[in-house]
């Protein structure tokens, strides 16, 4: 039963990496069933192979009819090959269309780079993996923390 | 002219005033300051009933009631088109659009409410000298406790806090000098 439950959230996060990757192909026969506590990972080409670029987790996965994944409590984090953390991205619920390339979600999304500067929140949200592009429906909330200007800076 | 200059200093609660030469083009106003050192302050929030984030060439649009709050400036307007800066660093080109208005108040506690069509920010770094600006167009407007000036386009040259006119149109709240609209060359007034 464990290896079943991980090779289901082996798989359904392997569609995932389809939403956040650029160019990534869908490989993995979509899994039929249900899972927990599930991560997984990416990493860089060479030759940073060694370096984690995408780390993807979640509370609980289940598949859904027409291909679609539905998954709770998800985290994304990116990373730079460096290995300094770039973004993470929290949903407490979204829904996969890996095929079409879109993940889909009425409830909350936060993002914010890995330094803390830019922070994003809304309700609501659509992320087209293809155009790379993220539509936030409602109550829209933007904190930017970047330095101000010192008058009479000399 | 020597009126002009009264009006506009007076207007805007005893500012110092300077020109600047009719022939120079609007951007010739933009300020040349030192690149200015960074301190800490309270981060910039926007707020707005949606937003679209193109990852591919890093920018954001704000649609609906859209509303920026700064330790400095308040912005409200219809929409907003923001350059993303990258690793942290500095905005460097902002749009806002339809139904522009900007509330902010000086060190001295002047209040200053601008209303326009347009503004447009730009922050560059160019070797050691930084340049702030804001562009107000479509009839932008200023209006302080003491006056109220039009002018097209409008500049406010944030990092050195003065903006620029363009054949400024000026009504003085106090009446000085008559109080009368009045047309000039480009003029810069100091806060």
């Amino acid at each position: 039963m464990k290896i079943n439950a991980a090779k289901i959230c082996l798989a359904a996060g392997a569609t995932l990496l389809l939403l956040t990757e650029p160019g990534g192909i869908a490989q993995e026969k979509l899994p039929v069933g249900h899972g927990h506590d599930f991560t997984t990972e990416s990493y860089f080409e060479p030759p940073h192979d060694r370096q984690i670029k995408m780390r993807l987790s979640g509370a609980e996965v289940t598949s859904l009819p027409g291909s679609l994944e539905d998954i709770r409590q998800m985290k994304l984090e990116t990373f730079g090959v460096d290995g300094k953390l770039t973004m993470v991205v929290r949903a407490p619920q979204c829904t996969f269309a890996p095929f079409d390339g879109l993940a889909n979600s009425r409830g909350h999304i936060e993002l914010q780079t890995g330094d803390g500067k830019f922070h994003v929140e809304g309700e609501g949200f659509m992320w087209r993996q293809n155009e790379q592009f993220l539509t936030i429906s409602n109550r829209v909330r933007t904190v930017i923390d970047m330095p101000a200007l010192k008058m009479n800076a000399s | 002219m020597k009126r002009i200059f009264l009006l506009l200093a007076l207007g805007v609660g005893g500012a110092a005033l300077a020109q600047v030469p009719s022939a120079l083009p609007a951007t010739a106003t933009a300020t040349n300051l030192p690149a200015a050192k960074a301190k800490s302050r309270a981060p910039t929030e926007i707020t707005s009933e949606a937003a679209d984030f193109d990852m591919n060439i890093h920018q954001a649009v704000y649609r609906g009631h859209v509303n920026v709050r700064d330790p400095e400036v308040n912005l409200t307007c219809d929409w907003m088109v923001v350059d993303l800066p990258e690793k942290g660093s500095h905005l460097n080109h902002v749009l806002a659009d339809t139904n522009v208005v900007v509330d902010f108040r000086d060190e001295k506690g002047e209040t200053y409410h601008v209303t326009s069509a347009r503004a447009v920010y730009d922050y560059k770094i160019v070797g050691v000298e930084t340049n702030e600006t804001v562009t107000f167009s479509g009839s932008p407007k200023v209006v302080t406790s003491q006056s109220t000036i039009e002018s097209e386009p409008m500049i406010w040259d944030r990092a050195r806090n003065r903006f620029s006119f363009i054949a400024p149109k000026m009504k003085s709240e106090a009446g000085l000098g008559g109080g009368g609209d009045t047309n000039a060359p480009m003029l810069n007034f100091l806060k």
